[in-house]
């Protein structure tokens, strides 16, 4: 493990990767808080494990005023705040053609406005604290092209320019923000593909696997841990499909 | 808040950084070494004691040559 003792928020860490982030980094001695709309019973298991050290609030990611007082209300129960994971995000499988306006809308506000608002939160209060780290959950299709994806990938594009103007903006303020860039997992989102649509991506991944929340867990503790120096990279995690 | 508060979060900020104080109103910034991520770092604490956030343009920042016109800016961001 790189990242111990930090005072980290994850956003949507009430299932999925977000959860697996979450565990991960309480396992490791991390005090870490997360949002989500919607409550699950893994939130009430973390809560009992870890006590204090674990912080769950119901909160709509593009609830600005809500999202700033959960960045000051997480840096006031842990006594600072060191690292945020953006991790909440929505998936797609429509051609844009046939998708419909409230989808487009629904994946912009959680995949764009939602990162955007607790970035920015967060970076007002890293501003004051002399640094942090920043780490986005950006996916291979903000680099490469998919069917199907285009409003999801187009919100994976934003964020990688987005973390690539705001490493200009803060860097010199100690606070390091990089993006991690997942291929198609083993996921809730990656379950809207077919079988042989999945056997299809396996046999073009030079690595023959797809990744798994662990391999993604794995690049996000070395981003966020501050040891690193790495600033403005998006670093993919995809089994080498994009290599 | 009043200028010269404004002024000694300037220093503030000069002090943390290692930089001398602000000499007067006419010091260059840019001769003084106060540069626009340490502007940013006035904004926020300005927000925090105003109580409200301080929108404007980078194109606004990037106009500001000396001490008095950080000061002046503030100042008028402040009223709103």
């Amino acid at each position: 493990m790189h990242t111990q003792n930090q005072s980290i928020i994850v956003s949507g860490g009430s299932r999925g990767l977000g959860l697996h982030l979450v565990s991960r980094l309480l396992e490791a001695g991390n005090k870490v808080a997360t949002f989500a709309r919607s409550h699950t019973a893994a939130m009430d298991d973390l809560s009992a494990k870890y006590g204090d050290a674990f912080y769950f609030t119901p909160l709509d990611a593009v609830d600005a005023p809500g999202v700033t007082a959960f960045v000051m209300e997480v840096s006031d129960r842990f006594g600072g705040l060191d690292s945020v994971v953006n991790n909440a995000a929505i998936g797609q499988d429509q051609l844009l053609m046939h998708t419909d306006v409230e989808t487009i809308q629904r994946i912009t506000n959680i995949n764009i406005v939602g990162p955007t608002l607790l970035t920015r939160a967060a970076i007002k209060h890293m501003m004051l604290s002399g640094g942090g780290n920043i780490c986005n959950i950006s996916s291979i299709c903000g680099s490469r092209g998919y069917a199907g994806l285009s409003v999801y990938a187009g919100s994976k594009g934003y964020l990688d320019a987005m973390m690539r103007a705001l490493a200009r903006e803060v860097g010199e303020a100690g606070i390091f923000i990089n993006n991690v860039a997942p291929g198609f997992f083993e996921s809730e989102m990656s379950s809207v593909l077919r079988p042989e649509q999945l056997d299809t991506i396996k046999r073009r991944t030079p690595s023959g696997s797809l990744s798994n929340d662990e391999n993604i867990f794995k690049v996000v503790d070395l981003v966020i841990s501050g040891t690193t120096n790495m600033q403005g990279q998006v670093v993919f995690v995809d089994g080498g499909i994009t290599s | 808040m009043i200028r010269s508060d404004i002024l000694d979060l300037m220093n503030m900020v000069m002090k943390k950084r290692g930089r001398e104080p602000l000499a007067d109103e006419g010091q260059s910034t840019r001769e003084a070494g106060f540069r626009s991520l340490d502007f940013s770092e006035v904004a926020l604490r300005i927000e925090s004691k105003v109580g409200r956030e301080l929108s404007f343009e980078a194109a606004s920042m990037r106009q500001i040559e000396t001490v008095k016109d950080v000061l002046d800016f503030f100042e008028e961001a402040i009223k709103g």
